[in-house]
């Protein structure tokens, strides 16, 4: 039997040796880029709306004449938003708006001290809302589209619930609906199995205030330590001598570890009442006082998810269709990962069409 | 040629490839010193000499840039010490595989020795359990130490797990640990402050402090094993993949690929575990324990700052709670006043639309 580890001492050092000599040669390269070269954001926007912490855009269209009903993208409260306009080849705005799409995107910004008693009905009938008539403003009065990702699609349904009447179409993409099925760290770690054994989240943000920014970030790196770790700086090697891939990887580096804090009363009703309670699928969520029916969610929805995706399990977002009013209902998937629905080549190419065709269809 | 004789070439091969690996770092940056203890650690020696290195290199840098020199060094680092810690395993075993003996005992006992020295460190701990003035002398100890801050301890997580990775045993409970650091401050002043004194009150505090703190402690421990645990059976499952392809002749081309199986392999194991409902449970307690430290933790500061004349962190909470309420009463005025405006423009009377006048604000009427 042949050792079972490496075949070749010889070749085993020239491989170590010769990684050194990449690694290298692409600090080197690394040292040489300053932060100005890897600023996200390839779209011209101006900002038309500013609340708070809040600022809204509106990305400059490309067409004459752009398609009539704007689109209003509501992104999650983690991480920031500029993941949907990386830079000019990974832009799902930018795809959006060559394809005709008036864009409108939301900025919550970064939550201080002073945001910590913000609440979720803060966020949905406060920001949400006056987003929305910002733009209905500018558009005649009319309902408009939503394209809502990830916690941002949860929002927006709850908004869609609440406000039928100011919404055209909502796209849902990797939104977490069902937060019980069993498949996400997140769900399981949260406390959808542990019940009274789980985290405490009262006991949390009455400690905290605001959630930091990095307790996130940690939870999210141990849903994959090794790969996240180690495995994704092991692939990085082989791109160290390509200053363009370089400086993708490194928006990428600074998209994933730029983590707002959480604003801790929303972030508690956030985790007690969707993550632990899956109140939303029974309709026991209440905002503001009113409670949400998701039956009352009646525009077409579109609905897009990851088949891969670890931190949305497809079942959760998969699960919508069963609780909604809509009977116009359409249902996509990519092959991807959570991250790979903004930057995969494929989805660039296939995701944008998907929508702007969707929603022409629908007027 | 045997496997005995295999692994020593490699063990030699390896010792040679660091020397080179090493003399590039040395060739390349001239703020490096030269080697001069054997090579002994060489993997260490890399990891913290250019770590110096890179300080000059990426001053010019933005932290993104920095933050990923620095793990890309890690990577590198750290593949070598996980080949390390496999030609170990296979210089142990093999010997006694080629003697005819059943590999899977040789290896458990192995991965047993492994799994005593990576909970080393949890035993000690826990041993100091059983000590209440070491006990009392090791919470003194932690809140004088208390100076990493929030941001710092939690940016360098990806560098601890990677080295968690590759079996460095105090790399795991340095993991777990980012979330203790998380909660450090520099009380040790405070405790030391001579003008302050210890009053009633805040010997109270104190006390209820380290209770907290040593069922914090307690579940830190619990959860430092489990994650110990969990790093053995992945690599004792990692090898007898290893072993079990080797016997159907195949193998590994090479440190790059074994790498990332391994990372396959451990990332499967964990996932495991972390699905299972006593992690959860063990996790679970680990932040709750540490979060009910914490709150007293502030009580503790709040007293030091009321003595202090600053204001304390729940008169901050308290203030800006009436703030943003006020805040939010003010949006609602200037959305009320902004209908009235808008209903006081339009040219239909509010009798001829068959309505009521709006009722204004107290304020505003």
């Amino acid at each position: 039997m042949q050792f079972p580890l490496l075949l070749n001492p010889h070749e085993t050092a020239c491989e170590l040796i010769d990684l050194n000599r990449k690694v290298l040669k692409g600090i080197e390269n690394l040292s040489r880029i300053r932060e100005q070269d890897i600023q996200a954001g390839a779209s011209p926007k101006e900002e038309i709306y500013r609340e708070d912490n809040l600022v809204l855009y509106h990305f400059t269209p490309m067409v004459d004449q752009p398609f009539r009903v704007p689109i209003l993208i509501v992104y999650a409260l983690v991480n920031r938003p500029y993941m949907v306009d990386l830079q000019e080849d990974r832009s799902l705005v930018r795809n959006l708006l060559k394809l005709g799409m008036d864009v409108y995107l939301i900025d919550w910004g970064y939550p201080g001290r002073a945001d910590r008693w913000l609440t979720l009905d803060d966020y949905i009938n406060g920001y949400i809302n006056n987003c929305v008539d910002a733009v209905r403003e500018r558009h005649g009065g009319d309902p408009i589209n939503i394209l809502s990702i990830c916690q941002g699609g949860t929002l927006s349904l709850c908004y869609t619930a609440l406000h039928p009447d100011k919404v055209k179409n909502l796209i849902t993409m990797v939104t977490p609906v069902d937060f019980h099925v069993k498949e996400g760290f997140a769900n399981l770690w949260a406390g959808c199995d542990a019940g009274p054994k789980g985290m405490n989240f009262d006991a949390l943000v009455d400690a905290f205030g605001n959630i930091p920014g990095e307790f996130m970030n940690l939870g999210f790196l141990m849903m994959k330590p090794f790969q996240l770790g180690l495995g994704k700086y092991l692939e990085m090697i082989d791109i160290l001598d390509n200053e363009e891939k370089l400086r993708n990887f490194l928006r990428m580096e600074e998209w994933i570890f730029d983590s707002p804090d959480q604003a801790g009363e929303a972030y508690r009703q956030f985790m007690k009442d969707f993550y632990q309670g899956n109140k939303l699928i029974k309709g026991e969520v209440k905002i503001g006082g009113k409670p949400v029916d998701l039956s009352k969610v009646r525009v077409p929805v579109l609905n897009v998810y990851a088949e891969e995706d670890h931190l949305v399990p497809p079942p959760s977002s998969i699960a919508l269709q069963r609780y909604i009013g809509s009977t116009d209902y359409t249902l996509r998937s990519f092959p991807v990962g959570h991250i790979g629905m903004y930057v995969s080549g494929k989805v660039q190419r296939d995701l944008p069409p998907t929508i702007a065709q969707w929603l022409k269809e629908r007027g | 040629m045997h496997w005995t004789e295999q692994t020593e070439t490699m063990v030699k091969a390896l010792s040679e490839t660091q020397k080179q690996m090493w003399k590039n770092w040395c060739d390349l940056m001239p703020g490096v010193p030269s080697p001069t203890s054997v090579y002994s650690n060489v993997a260490n020696q890399i990891s913290e000499e250019a770590a110096e290195g890179f300080k000059a290199w990426t001053a010019e840098s933005g932290q993104v840039v920095k933050d990923v020199a620095e793990r890309l060094l890690t990577t590198q680092s750290e593949m070598l010490r996980f080949l390390e810690l496999s030609l170990r395993a296979w210089k142990a075993i093999a010997p006694q595989i080629e003697s005819g003996e059943d590999w899977e005992t040789i290896l458990r006992n192995f991965t047993e020795n492994l799994r005593e020295q990576l909970l080393q460190f949890p035993q000690e701990t826990q041993k100091a359990f059983q000590d209440i003035d070491e006990l009392w002398r090791l919470y003194r100890e932690q809140w004088k130490g208390l100076v990493q801050p929030w941001a710092e301890s939690l940016r360098r997580a990806p560098w601890h797990a990677g080295q968690a990775s590759t079996g460095n045993g105090s790399a795991l409970i340095e993991f777990t640990n980012l979330y203790w650091d998380a909660y450090e401050r520099t009380f040790g002043r405070m405790l030391e402050s001579p003008s302050l004194g210890y009053t009633r009150e805040l010997n109270e505090d104190l006390l209820k402090g380290f209770d907290a703190w040593l069922v914090y402690r307690r579940a830190s421990f619990e959860y430092q094993v489990t994650l110990c645990e969990t790093w053995v059976q992945a690599f004792e499952e990692f090898m007898r993949q290893r072993v079990a392809l080797a016997q159907k002749g195949e193998t590994v081309p090479g440190v790059r690929k074994l790498l990332f199986l391994w990372i396959e392999v451990v990332e499967h194991v964990f996932a495991e575990v972390f699905r299972s409902e006593e992690y959860i449970r063990i996790q679970g307690n680990l932040v709750n324990t540490a979060t009910a430290y914490r709150l007293c933790e502030r009580e503790i500061v709040d007293a030091f700052l009321k003595t202090s004349h600053l204001a304390s962190r729940s008169e901050l909470d308290e203030a800006y709670r009436r703030i943003y309420e006020l805040g939010k009463d003010m949006k609602e005025l200037k959305k009320s006043l902004q209908a009235i405006k808008g209903e006081l423009s339009t040219p239909i009377s509010h009798e001829a639309a068959g309505g009521k006048p709006p009722d204004l604000p107290k304020d505003t009427a």
